[in-house]
């Protein structure tokens, strides 16, 4: 095997980093290789990997070094390798690659490349190099390098993307600073790194160099945090002018800097004091006041929520671009955040302590306020201070009821903007009976076994938030279908379905109602004397859930949610109820569970309550929780036997 | 498992694929369009469309095309210019598609002129043009082509919003390899009117066929100009399992020669010798194939182990992979060449494999098919929309082996033998379901040859389980199961576990098994068994318990005989009435045996009655019987047929709606005491 030795000796003897990478000599326990303990399964790994950038020069370049071990016959398809690039900024060029079989014996690759057009416009063509390797068998390894040249006078900012689709046993970067890197403050963060690699360090020619080893291929698992959050790299940030690297005193000049804007945007006091009496505020409670304004702000039209337009409907547009509070009040639209700052000068307007915060978005990567990256923050929100109390309000976000703010923005770290500080806060998570899915029923059970009635569906909080989000653009019939569908997937048999009502997916309010009728052919199945009803009615969603008994990356949810069914089945004439299921209930904290079911006159009585209450549950706690969902669904599959009277059932 | 294409452009400029609007659609964001005229360049015949009467239509129907002409003029045998002219009324937001054009290019297929228009209901039109578009590579299948000439020419027009009205024209000059148009009248989506025609050179003819829609007669206009007009032309909706959208659409396609010669494709046989001219030279052997096949056949004497040694090299020892530049589409690369660099694409590997059995006194011939069952049939006139190619093998009526059942009989050739070299996992003797019942042009020297290719036998494709379980008295289940997989069921399978090798990896299909059966459940032993033998079933034998697998009810205790698998299925259970046949993929026969041992003290109160659904196009039938402290559960599901047309599409339904009630059923088990 390839052990940590010779890696080292490999490493020890490896050029350093030139215009052009060339072959390494071939090494026998490569050629033996047959498996890699650390990435068992795989089809092939990368035994290394060297990505070389220098900017010094008057053309920067990048010399890239793949060698790749084939394992299996699934993994010739590595073979097949394509590097893309950007006509405008750069070429690839010294493209050069190898075929060493299990022998040892080396095939050249002496084909074309060719260059294939994957995008061309009128501003820009991105092309890529294509080729495949000659010969390639099992036990192979494949080697190849090439160098990205850059355009005269262009620095591109560097990205290591260290974790890749496999197993790479050893990586090496290296970057030469350019003047103009060095002049626009170039710094650098990373993330993830495995434990026994090293870090970029300085050289003492001004080199950034670094080494890595063992790095895991990047999986994909239901449920798991933003890739960004689980790939390993290093960023490299340019900052315009010289970046202050103390914490405080940074976050403190961006504090300030953007302090300076919105005060500028929102200072309208009279425009604003004439849009609250258009309000018709005068009178009512400081938490009317502020819920009327919040309403008001979010009738306006939400230019962030329209279908994305070409450059010619947006240049149309583009003298209706506002440059203060006043112009979105009087055009009645704008952008989510000149919405929300517009709700900020409205709320001071009407006296209330309110501050412009910005907020981190989680829905791609985390923030990390040590990384001095202020386009992190990339959200705006509103804190106002009411009666002792902290709201945060939103109105740019569409459909997101007062008190609530879309999930991105929930559990994030935020900037307040009061000119001094910085002053950090943490926006509010919301409690899962914040955002649920209630399922409420009246159905009859038909002597055949057909269970038909009606349903009401209720989704609430960030529930009916994404629900109407999703279908904001689509017609009824679209809105229609969606629902019944996700009817259909509650069900854990075949369904007809039917929305009756119109359901409100307009406005901001708290929910969102559905009524549908519901019939399901032979939900109840005979077993001689004896009939048997399921109780899990809506239990679909949870089949399968957790299925795999490994975890790789801890399990993310968007939000913490509950789910609520509550619904009477009415039995049949003459129909008798032989055994009730068994009231349960399991609350482990992070998650709950609970069903009971009572007979009350001709009816059953099923109530079933689902609480998933964290955001990141840790890889260690996965079997818990699986072992959790494995009990919800064993409850689920349990059945109410019923005593038919004498109508002859069909089966 | 993915087609290997054989790259028909033919197919691909007509056919707009929602993958590659998708992608157009992500392209056109990244490089939004720029607009460079203004309102009053919408064309004349484009402003008398805005109040028009729309087609009938359903409340979800994404757009109606309001006006469609294609003007085709013939310059010469090979050479063509079509204008297309298009006009849309937005519906629905889905309808927003309609305002991505997509011009399909290749070598063959040059773009002269593009511009698109829209007429929003409230506002200013917008007019864009060609500079404001973007080219950009077709999106390959993963592990398909590494590099092809097709591209497409993506055009965003502003304010696509339902409501509005957009339309196009653009104009393409084309090399015709066939001498041959097609007009795709029938659409997703309804049509107002749809025009059509043909410009000849002085001297010419041509010739239509309609598939789909009764034939129209065109009107002269002049003396060698013909049009054709349809008006309100019904949507094709989008139906699960439905047919190819090329095998129900209706559409006319045009032939054109000049009337001294004939018709370039007026046979099928042209196809083939036209095929066979591109193959010539090709398929010549070289010393380095002699040396291996000698080596390979070496271990075997006999011609049917010669013929398996040669099959296991083309499947394990070469790679696909397509370079299919111009002509490369439709061309074979030499064996030579394929050899040298073990790799090709189907019609490489297919010519390589004909030369390795030339070397062991085996012929064989290609066979041109498209993969999507229905596309070709003899009521296609000859044509190149083909996308695959295998070969036909001929063998010795006297050649009798049990394996070898993708084979028919040929009037002239005798007993002939189909094999598909690309595909890596069905070994020689069988073909995959969508070649099975489905045309492909025979490539030899004379004949008509349009194929039907073998139906295989239900047996010969399925899944098979026989498990050996018990439970205790507290409804754990505990035992093993073996599942073993035949034909594609086996393919498929094969191709997943192909990509990981390790025990825990392989473990992870059969949990995904289980998991759709078991509330709970945690398996104690897996094996796999055949994984690479690809001429025998795949098997798994895994142990697993199940804890509360039966549960108590009072004083009962009940139990889902049905342990594993599902055979129910929802895709007919929709409001509307099917339109079009249910299509499968392929013969299957699917049988369960579960042996579940009772513990002392629980004794059976009631067992579920037995079933029993018979069609010509399916049956299912299952038990559960007591044999003494044994419940045995049994069942058998066999597809027959490969398509069940759309006025019995309720008897289909009612067929699973049978299966899914006795996967329900419930065995209930009383303490004795």
């Amino acid at each position: 095997m390839f052990s940590r030795l010779s890696a080292m000796l490999f490493l020890f003897c490896l050029p350093s980093p030139a215009f052009e990478i060339g072959f390494q000599p071939v090494q026998p326990d490569e050629l033996a290789m047959r498996f890699e303990l650390k990435a068992p399964g795989a089809p092939a790994i990368i035994l290394y990997r060297q990505v070389s950038q220098d900017n010094a020069g008057a053309q920067g370049y990048e010399d890239n070094y793949f060698r790749i071990k084939i394992f299996t016959e699934e993994g010739r398809r590595y073979a097949d390798t394509i590097i893309p690039f950007v006509k405008s900024l750069q070429t690839v060029e010294y493209l050069k690659a190898r075929t060493i079989k299990p022998d040892g014996s080396v095939v050249s690759f002496n084909g074309e490349a060719f260059e294939k057009e994957i995008v061309k416009s009128r501003r820009e063509t991105v092309l890529a190099k294509v080729f495949t390797f000659p010969d390639v068998q099992v036990g192979s390894i494949l080697e190849y390098s090439f160098t990205y040249k850059f355009k005269r006078g262009y620095a591109t900012a560097p990205q290591w993307i260290v974790s890749q689709d496999l197993f790479t046993k050893i990586a090496r970067f290296t970057l030469m600073p350019g003047r103009l890197d060095r002049s626009i403050g170039l710094r650098w963060v990373y993330h993830n790194l495995p434990a026994l690699s090293g870090q970029p360090q300085q050289t003492a020619d001004g080199r950034l160099a670094m080494v890595v080893f063992d790095v895991p291929a990047l999986r994909t698992e239901d449920d798991m945090p933003p890739r960004n959050e689980v790939e390993a790299r290093v960023d490299f940030i340019y900052s315009d002018g010289t970046v202050d690297t103390n914490p405080e005193r940074f976050w403190k000049t961006v504090a300030k800097k953007r302090t300076a804007e919105l005060e500028k945007f929102i200072d309208k006091q009279r425009a604003m004091q004439s849009a609250l009496l258009q309000i018709g505020v005068a009178g009512a409670s400081p938490a009317d006041k502020l819920r009327r304004i919040y309403a008001t702000i979010q009738q306006m039209k939400n230019t962030s929520y329209e279908v994305r337009r070409t450059e010619k409907e947006q240049k149309r547009e583009q003298d209706k671009i506002a440059s203060n509070a006043e112009q979105v009040w009087q055009r009645a639209r704008g952008s989510g955040s000149e919405l929300t700052w517009l709700f900020l000068g409205l709320a001071r307007a009407a006296g209330f302590d309110a501050s412009g915060v910005l907020v981190a978005d989680r829905s791609d990567s985390f923030f990390d306020s040590t990384l001095l990256d202020d386009s992190g923050l990339s959200n705006s929100v509103v804190l106002v201070r009411i009666g002792g109390q902290e709201i945060y309000c939103d109105p740019g976000a569409a459909f997101t009821p007062f008190g609530l703010l879309p999930w991105p923005e929930t559990g994030v770290p935020g900037l307040v903007l009061d000119g001094e500080g910085p002053t950090w806060v943490k926006t509010p998570l919301p409690r899962s009976a914040d955002s649920r899915i209630e399922r409420n029923g009246k159905f009859k059970l038909a002597d055949n076994g057909d269970l038909e009635g009606k349903l009401t569906l209720t989704f609430t909080g960030l529930e009916s938030v994404q629900w109407k989000i999703d279908l904001r653009d689509e017609d009824d019939a679209k809105r229609r279908e969606s629902l019944e569908k996700e009817v259909k997937n509650y069900v854990p048999a075949a369904v007809e379905v039917d929305l009756l009502s119109r359901p409100d997916w307009t406005s901001a309010t708290d929910s969102l109602v559905a009524e549908l009728s519901l019939r399901i052919p032979g939900w109840v199945a005979r077993a001689g004397r004896h009939a048997l009803l399921p109780i899990g009615l809506f239990s679909a969603p949870e089949k399968g859930l957790f299925g795999s008994g490994e975890r790789l990356y801890p399990v993310y949810m968007r939000f913490p949610y509950e789910v609520v069914d509550d619904f009477l089945i009415e039995l049949p004439d003459g129909w008798e109820v032989s055994n009730l299921t068994k009231e349960r209930n399991e609350d482990v904290h992070s998650v709950a569970y609970a069903i009971q079911v009572a007979r009350e006159n001709r009816n059953l009585h099923v109530v079933r309550k689902l609480k998933v209450d964290f955001l990141m549950l840790k890889t260690e706690y996965y079997q818990a929780l699986r072992g959790f969902f494995q009990m919800v669904r064993t409850r689920d599959e349990e059945q109410i036997v019923l005593q038919p009277g004498n109508t002859e059932a069909n089966n | 498992m993915k087609n290997k294409l054989f790259c028909n452009r033919e197919i691909r400029k007509q056919i707009i694929r929602p993958a590659i609007l998708l992608f157009a659609a992500f392209a056109a964001i990244a490089f939004p369009c720029q607009v460079t005229a203004f309102a009053d360049d919408v064309p004349h015949w484009m402003r008398t469309l805005i109040d028009s009467q729309l087609p009938s239509q359903s409340e979800k129907t994404a757009a109606v095309l309001l006006y469609s002409e294609e003007n085709l003029m013939v310059d010469s045998a090979a050479k063509t210019h079509t204008m297309v002219r298009r006009a849309y009324k937005i519906l629905r937001s889905s309808g927003r598609d309609y305002g991505m054009v997509v011009v399909h290019l290749n070598s063959f297929r040059k773009l002269n002129s593009l511009r698109g228009w829209s007429i929003p209901a409230q506002g200013k039109p917008y007019h864009v043009k060609e500079k404001d578009s973007l080219e950009t590579y077709i999106p390959e299948v993963q592990d398909s082509e590494l590099i092809n000439d097709t591209k497409q020419r993506v055009l965003r027009i502003p304010a696509s919003d339902p409501g509005n009205v957009i339309g196009y024209e653009y104009e393409v000059e084309e090399q015709s390899l066939a001498s041959q148009d097609q007009w795709m009248f029938q659409t997703e989506v309804p049509a107002r009117e749809s025009q059509y025609s043909i410009q000849l050179p002085e001297g010419w003819e041509y010739r239509a066929t309609w598939l789909n829609h009764r034939e129209v007669e065109p009107v002269q206009l002049g003396n060698s100009r013909w049009q054709w007009t349809l008006n309100d032309v019904k949507e094709i909706p989008q139906e699960p399992d439905m047919p190819p959208i090329e095998a129900v659409a209706g559409r006319m396609i045009v032939s054109f020669f000049p009337k001294a010669e004939t018709q370039k494709f007026s046979k099928w046989q042209q196809v083939g010798d036209w095929f066979l001219s591109l193959a010539q030279g090709r398929n010549d052997s070289s010393p380095e194939i002699r040396s291996q096949v000698n080596t390979l056949v070496t271990a075997s004497h006999q011609r049917l182990g010669k013929m398996q040694a040669l099959a296991q090299f083309i499947q394990h020892d070469m790679r696909y992979v397509a370079i299919e530049l111009g002509l490369g589409g439709f061309q074979p690369h030499s064996a030579r060449e394929t050899f040298s660099h073990r790799y090709g694409d189907c019609k490489d590997l297919a010519t390589l494999f004909q030369v390795m059995l030339r070397e062991i006194g085996v012929e064989s011939f290609y066979v041109l098919i498209n993969t999507q069952r229905g596309v070709i049939t003899p009521e296609t006139p000859p044509n190149l929309w083909f996308n695959h190619v295998v070969l036909a093998i001929r063998l010795p009526e006297d050649f009798a082996d049990p394996f070898l059942v993708a084979t028919m009989h040929h009037s002239r050739l005798g007993r002939l033998l189909f094999f598909d070299p690309t595909d890596y996992l069905t070994p020689l003797g069988q073909i995959r379901g969508d070649l099975q019942a489905n045309y492909g042009l025979l490539v030899i020297p004379d004949g008509e040859n349009l194929t039907l290719l073998p139906q295989q036998a239900t047996e010969l494709n399925g899944v098979r389980r026989t498990g050996r379980l018990k439970i205790d008295l507290s409804g754990n289940l505990q035992g093993e199961v073996e599942e073993l997989r035949l034909g594609d069921h086996a393919t498929s399978q094969r191709s997943i576990l192909r990509t990981v090798n390790t025990y825990a990896g392989r473990t992870k299909t059969i949990e995904q098994t289980l998991s759709s059966a078991f509330a709970n459940f945690r398996i104690t032993n897996a094996a796999i068994m055949n994984l690479e033998t690809t001429d025998q079933p795949l098997g798994f034998k895994y142990s697993f318990e199940s804890a509360n697998y039966a549960k108590r009810a009072g004083n009962l205790v009940l139990l889902r005989p049905r342990v594993l698998g599902s055979e129910a299925r929802t895709l007919l259970e929709t409001k509307e009435a099917r339109r079009y046949a249910i299509e499968f993929s392929g013969p299957r026969l699917d049988t369960d045996t579960f042996d579940i041992g009772l513990p002392p003290g629980l004794q059976v109160e009631e067992l579920p009655p037995a079933t029993l659904i018979d069609y010509d196009f399916a049956s299912y039938s299952s038990s559960t019987e007591l044999h003494g402290e044994m419940i045995r559960y049994t069942r058998r599901f066999e597809l027959k047929e490969l398509s069940v047309p759309a006025n019995r599409a309720d008897e289909l339904k009612k067929f699973y709606r049978v299966i899914a009630a006795d996967e329900r059923n419930t065995v209930v088990l009383r303490p004795t005491n």
